[in-house]
């Protein structure tokens, strides 16, 4: 809802997404600040930024086809690794630069997404959750089991670092830059979709898809098509996610991972851009904080080891998905939206 | 040929141990219309639970085994009071995604509470198998392939035949309908989650008998996921024939396609069947087809 007195005159203003001038200021002050980032704060800082972004990527895709369109959708893990494994072969083998190799990897996984968005042609809700966990289990398949000198098998693949007119891309602060420009067009982009046509055709395929079918909306079309914009975004986060961590390997995309990016949009909020990345920032947060805390715990219960990380993860994170869909199914991003209004039309109750 | 013959045998048998883990997936459906994701979860609680029981306080198995069926059904209506109770009419959305959370959760617990290490798992079956010919069948498949064919014949008297039975199928239909006619959701979904948790129990009695224990022995519940599919999610009975076919073409694969090609396809298999049958036929073999009003 806009604030008193702001009113679109025209389709064009009606159709913008930065609406006020406050808005305005408030994105300049975020980008500033995040462009200023590793000169203001530790490496390590900026270590975790670049995991945000990367996964901001990964969790705004899942927005768009699970928050937009309805599908749900537990195989992004498999859709990022589909794309990680696509740069991290590309440019081993290839040597091809990272400005082709990502876009190609977002691609590929697009391809291999898509693939799976047909049967949604057929099937939806739960069952639709169950092919999408077949994803994952095949593309586990196929890295383990294809000749290893094409997957690298079970060792993984090391890659080379992105290298563009004889500047290489290594270390947090040159990765953070390639990182946010690459995260920066994903979400501009994620606007644009979710306000086009398409976008609208998802909302109503989400809302009702017997209903968005008589409409005139071409239904299997659309959910096939939510997958491939979902599975674009995964692939274009798995190429960033192995030119940062230099190295791909089939333990780093699993169905874990895949509950981690659902328990983002969940905690940030179903159906908007902005909550799914406030999603990541929060489990983010928690991640590293088990991460820094759990090995002090470790130490005090020492027949652990250094499991406790994952356990306590999979505690925390398992307790925040249930909690959301019994406390607020709608996420943190609708919350604030009430306060929002409230606050704008207060003293009145409406 | 007399191997081939066993091969299609001992398949059959781990196929209806599929067809066992997966009739807890089936009880919870149908009595709830909750898509369980964390039923290997339960198997391992299952597992954990009669271990701690048998190894742990040592007592005999005649004494633990009931004592165990007993303690997993309470952890079941724990897990429902809990997590699902609140979300009755809810969207199938929330359902599944809670207990997705409880796939998670349950795995990280189960971490936290015993550990990665590895466990004996007490001999519950006897360990010879038993010989026909050149033949060998395990025999803790065999016990438990008759187990599943009981269970299976049972539940499913149960479900179609008597009148509670009937009152959890309304309420796997629709929960607001079926509530409006006077039937307990409530009821109905603690007692799905209480014999859905057991079966998983016995499951995992099968499964893990004479073996070692560990939190990743829940893969199980995955393995068994395209059999609930197969079979159509609402068919108890089916989940034999089910079974048995996805077992089979396993256990054939495992042993003569993958030495060929040089891979693990095996495991990959009961998930390719899945895809297939969903494409064709997504309500599965036996599942009720529904039609939908805007």
């Amino acid at each position: 809802m806009d604030p008193s007195g702001i009113f679109p005159t025209s389709y064009r203003t009606d159709r913008r997404v930065v609406r006020t001038r406050w808005q305005m200021a408030a994105l300049a002050l975020f980008v500033g600040l995040m462009l200023a980032a590793p000169y203001l704060v530790s490496g390590r800082i900026v270590a975790i930024l670049n995991m945000m972004m990367i996964s901001a990527v990964i969790a705004v895709g899942l927005q768009i086809c699970t928050g937009y369109a309805g599908q749900i959708n537990l195989g992004q893990a498999a859709f990022m690794g589909v794309g990680a494994y696509t740069a991290a072969i590309l440019a081993s083998k290839t040597g091809l630069t990272f400005l082709l190799t990502i876009p190609l990897a977002g691609f590929s996984a697009a391809l291999f997404g898509f693939l799976f968005g047909l049967t949604a042609a057929r099937i939806k809700g739960f069952y639709l959750a169950l092919t999408t966990i077949a994803a994952q289990f095949i593309f586990h398949f196929a890295v383990l089991n294809l000749p290893s000198n094409w997957m690298g098998g079970s060792n993984g693949i090391t890659v080379p670092p992105a290298e563009l007119f004889g500047l290489r891309f290594v270390g947090e602060t040159a990765q953070f830059y390639m990182n946010f420009a690459v995260t920066a067009i994903m979400i501009a982009g994620a606007f644009g979709i979710v306000r086009s046509r398409f976008g609208r055709a998802f909302v109503a395929v989400r809302d009702d898809d017997v209903a968005a079918g008589i409409m005139g909306i071409n239904v299997a079309a659309t959910k096939a098509n939510a997958f491939l914009i979902g599975a674009f975004y995964a692939g274009v986060g798995g190429a960033l996610w192995a030119y940062m961590i230099r190295f791909v390997g089939v333990d780093q995309f699993t169905l874990f991972h895949s509950i981690f990016f659902v328990a983002m949009i969940i905690v940030g909020g179903m159906g908007s851009i902005v909550g799914a990345l406030v999603g990541v920032f929060i489990i983010r947060m928690i991640q590293e904080i088990i991460a820094t805390v759990g090995p002090n715990i470790a130490d005090s219960v020492s027949f652990l080891g250094g499991d406790i990380v994952f356990a306590g993860m999979n505690v925390i994170l398992g307790g925040v998905i249930a909690l959301f869909m019994i406390l607020e199914p709608k996420g943190l991003m609708h919350r604030w939206n009430i306060m929002k209004s409230s606050y704008r039309i207060w003293p009145f109750p409406y | 040929m007399v191997y081939f013959i066993n091969d299609i045998i001992t398949g059959a048998l781990i196929g209806l141990l599929y067809a066992l883990v997966a009739m807890g997936f089936v009880v919870i459906y149908r009595a709830s219309k909750v898509f369980n994701f964390a039923q290997g979860e339960l198997v391992i609680i299952g597992g954990f639970i009669v271990w701690f029981t048998t190894m742990q306080v040592g007592l005999s198995l005649w004494l633990s085994i009931p004592l165990s069926l007993v303690l997993a059904g309470l952890v079941g209506y724990a897990i429902e009071r809990i997590f699902l109770t609140k979300l009755i009419g809810e969207s199938v959305f929330s359902m599944v995604m809670v207990t997705v959370g409880l796939l998670i959760l349950l795995r990280g617990l189960v971490l936290l509470l015993f550990g990665p290490a590895v466990r004996p798992f007490p001999i519950i079956f006897p360990l010879k198998p038993l010989f026909l010919g050149d033949m060998l069948i395990p025999m803790n498949l065999l016990i438990g392939g008759i187990i599943t064919v009981v269970a299976a014949v049972g539940l499913s008297w149960f479900f179609n035949r008597t009148r509670s039975g009937l009152r959890m199928t309304a309420v796997a239909e629709d929960h607001v309908v079926a509530s409006s006619m006077g039937i307990s959701v409530k009821g109905s979904i603690a007692f799905a989650w209480i014999l859905g948790s057991i079966l998983s129990t016995i499951g995992a009695m099968i499964f893990l008998s004479g073996k070692s224990l560990t939190f990743l022995a829940s893969d199980i519940g995955f393995a068994a996921l395209p059999v609930a599919l197969f079979a159509g999610l609402e068919s108890i009975g089916g989940l034999i024939l089910a079974g048995v076919i996805i077992g089979v073409a396993q256990s054939l694969t495992t042993n003569y396609l993958d030495p060929m090609i040089g891979g693990s396809l095996g495991s990959v298999v009961p998930y390719i069947i899945m895809l297939a049958i969903l494409l064709v036929r997504p309500t599965g073999l036996f599942g009720w087809r529904t039609i939908e009003r805007v």
